[in-house]
């Protein structure tokens, strides 16, 4: 074990927070969840291209820097820190673009990942439907095979950012009359195919977050299926992992908070109970060791290991950290907690991430489910009925 | 920047957590509950695994390893509720004898044919020691009260808190692996109750617990072995949540048990009451709080994602 960085990932450190502090948008952006702030997100991507900086681990031809993966959590560190904006192509490079690279092929590649890195195609995922949520085997949504197209019918919900974004990729029922994990298909389709209805759905703030898709004789060519037909569910196990993995939630973010919630705590020290002062020492620790554990995991995949079922302790705990360091930011806000601007005039990001914090255990597959896996296939307990 | 814990310090940790679960099950804990508490075979076997040496130097005829290796071992024994008090001496009183220069016993140590109780100021009672008895609630543990003039020594707090966090990651481990062995084979309704999704998500919030616990304490080894002046907010970090992951898998598994839990004839009292023990031993779960707080909230340790490894 060696926990001292090299000269050379400190000089990368360097780099990375030289440019950051160049670079970040002095003006905090309008929220991602709105067409304007999503706009604004799209061109500070384009911002990070122009850098480099789109998804640093990923090979120069596709439009990364070829790094490693404790190079990379030290961009998100750095990243983290300098209170840069949210990724607008989060699905994109931390989900689609790493199940590309392990299922697609060269052509693939080579079609899908420079835009994605370049931020100039921003993704929405599409997975749930109204009868599939938690139970993803239930998707309904068919693409039937005519030639060398598939065209889709049906509807998809939930879908992140689908309201603004450019392309989607999702599970569809190839099979006609197929059952549960069998006949389905990994399908990329662009989201201004004729045919397709967007519904934007105003999520708990208030804002058009996420939206709800509807395919009439939707026409999408076979090359863009990832994988062999029928091979769906296993490509989309493969991107849940990510997502709830490594990838999607680096501790960085975590970290950040974790120290502006310290931050609160000492302005509001005289306010804060005993209790709540110790929940927030203990919040903050938890942040650090969701960063070790981090550390630890990168390690092991670049030793040539993999991450498993882990993935939902992952889960579990990040989630239910970010909602516990919002709730304890409302708590120490008090009174100004409802504001949506704070006596000071800022903005009251604790509002909006708490807001925010509560979706955390319910998207990326919900922590009862995560519970299930981790009690089924790491602790190795009897699967009962539908676990 | 590698967090990968050394191959070789893990293998023999592997060959004692084998060693040990052959050797040292629950019947020989019973065995010395009912008379002795101590065993000379037992220690004796310890002994000629090397492990009484390990972190003695290899010139004294030890296996000089790191305090992170030490740490691995540890945890084994609190896997194992290992009686013997091979974690304070060979893992707390070694490292603190060869700080301060102090090396004349070692060899003898290694050779298992000394043992060292230390007494220190935060703590009422010496474990093993000599002199006036003090009944424990772990029914394996020897302690006798402390000397009025022990020191308060900060390096050898840490090197004790550090330890017995191993231990605590070890002894709930155990719990948790022993709560998942009930809930498959008792069944209720027409069903092993592991099946029920109230005991599965009670055990997989344990799993969670040791998952982000485990590299908290492997950290705050390394940042001891690497002299940082920031090691003891680290040691009091594993030390705090190595406590409350034990105290969650002790209440987990006795829950999983029912009423066979609250029973003297299950094994898992023996591992609880460790517990318990342990958590209070070289700084409660208060002193420790008081020491992360103090750096972290008080300024002194640098926050922020850009300072992971301060
Ligand atoms: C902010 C946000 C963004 C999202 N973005 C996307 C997106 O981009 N693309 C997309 O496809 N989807 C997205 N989703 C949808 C998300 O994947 C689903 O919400 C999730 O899979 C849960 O499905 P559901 O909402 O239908 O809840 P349900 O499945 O109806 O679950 C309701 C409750 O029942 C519990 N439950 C269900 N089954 C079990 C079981 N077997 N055991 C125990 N408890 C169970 C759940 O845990 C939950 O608490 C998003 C959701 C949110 C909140």
């Amino acid at each position: 074990m060696d926990l001292a960085y090299t000269p050379r990932q400190q000089a990368f450190r360097q780099e990375v927070r030289e440019w950051l502090a160049a670079h970040v948008p002095a003006e905090r952006l309008v929220t991602l969840e709105r067409k304007d702030g999503f706009d604004q997100h799209v061109a500070w991507e384009r911002e990070l291209a122009s850098g480099n900086w789109g998804m640093v681990t990923w090979p120069s031809e596709y439009g990364g820097r070829g790094l490693d993966l404790i190079e990379w959590l030290i961009f998100e560190e750095e990243y983290w820190a300098a209170g840069a904006p949210l990724r607008a192509n989060q699905n994109g490079i931390f989900l689609l673009g790493p199940t590309i690279m392990e299922f697609g092929s060269d052509e693939q590649k080579a079609r899908f990942l420079p835009p994605m890195a370049k931020g100039e195609v921003i993704w929405a995922q599409a997975w749930s439907e109204p009868g599939a949520g938690s139970d993803m085997a239930a998707i309904k949504t068919t693409a039937r095979r005519d030639g060398d197209h598939y065209v889709i019918n049906g509807q998809k919900t939930w879908s992140s950012r689908a309201s603004f974004a450019d392309w989607g990729f999702g599970l569809f029922r190839t099979e006609e009359g197929s059952q549960r994990h069998k006949g389905l298909s990994f399908l990329l389709f662009d989201l201004n195919a004729p045919g397709i209805t967007r519904r934007p759905i105003r999520q708990l703030h208030g804002d058009p977050g996420f939206a709800e898709l509807f395919f009439d004789e939707v026409r999408v060519p076979v090359e863009n299926r990832i994988a062999g037909e029928g091979e769906g569910w296993k490509v989309a196990m493969a991107t849940a992992g990510f997502e709830r993995g490594l990838m999607l939630r680096s501790p960085g973010r975590f970290q950040a908070t974790a120290a502006r919630l310290m931050a609160l705590l000492r302005e509001t020290a005289d306010r804060a109970s005993p209790g709540l002062r110790e929940e927030v020492v203990r919040l903050w620790m938890g942040a650090q060791a969701y960063a070790y554990n981090t550390y630890q995991v990168a390690a092991r995949i670049m030793a040539g290991g993999s991450i498993g079922a882990e993935a939902s302790l992952n889960k579990i705990f990040w989630s239910e950290l970010d909602r516990a360091m919002h709730r304890a930011a409302m708590h120490l806000l008090g009174p100004a907690a409802e504001l949506q601007t704070l006596p000071d005039g800022s903005a009251n990001e604790w509002l909006e991430g708490y807001i925010f914090s509560l979706s955390g255990p319910i998207y990326a597959g919900s922590n009862e489910i995560q519970r299930n896996i981790t009690a089924e296939r790491l602790l190795g307990l009897p699967r009962v009925g539908a676990g | 920047m590698d967090f990968r814990l050394p191959p070789e310090s893990v293998e023999l940790a592997e060959a004692v957590r084998e060693y040990l679960a052959g050797t040292h099950g629950p019947d020989v804990l019973r065995r010395l509950d009912a008379g002795g508490n101590r065993d000379l075979r037992i220690w004796q076997g310890l002994v000629e695994m090397g492990l009484t040496g390990l972190l003695v130097p290899e010139s004294e005829g030890g296996l000089g390893m790191t305090l992170l290796g030490g740490a691995l071992i540890a945890r084994e024994c609190g896997r194992a509720c290992l009686a013997e008090p091979l974690v304070d001496t060979a893992l707390v009183a070694v490292p603190w004898l060869i700080a301060r220069g102090e090396t004349d016993d070692l060899a003898v140590i290694a050779a298992g044919e000394k043992l060292v109780a230390l007494p220190h100021a935060v703590n009422p009672w010496v474990a093993d020691g000599e002199g006036e008895e003090l009944a424990s609630v772990d029914p394996l543990r020897n302690l006798v009260a402390a000397p009025e003039d022990a020191g308060d020594d900060p390096l050898l707090l840490d090197l004790g808190a550090l330890m017995s966090a191993a231990q605590l990651v070890g002894l709930a481990e155990a719990m948790l692996d022993q709560a998942v062995a009930y809930a498959q084979v008792r069944e209720q309704f027409g069903h092993a109750i592991g099946g029920f999704q109230a005991i599965k998500h009670k055990l997989a919030d344990v799993a969670v617990a040791l998952e982000f616990v485990r590299p908290v304490l492997w950290r705050a080894a390394q940042a001891m072995d690497d002299g940082l002046t920031s090691a003891p907010l680290h040691v009091s970090h594993a030390k705090y949540a190595a406590t409350d992951a034990a105290y969650l898998a002790a209440e987990s598994a006795i829950q999983v048990h029912g009423a066979m839990g609250y029973t003297y004839e299950v094994d898992l009292h023996f591992w609880m009451k460790r517990a318990w023990a342990l958590a209070g031993a070289w700084g409660d779960r208060n002193f420790h709080y008081h020491r992360i707080e103090d750096a972290a909230l008080g300024g002194a340790h640098p926050l922020g994602p850009q300072h992971t490894f301060a």
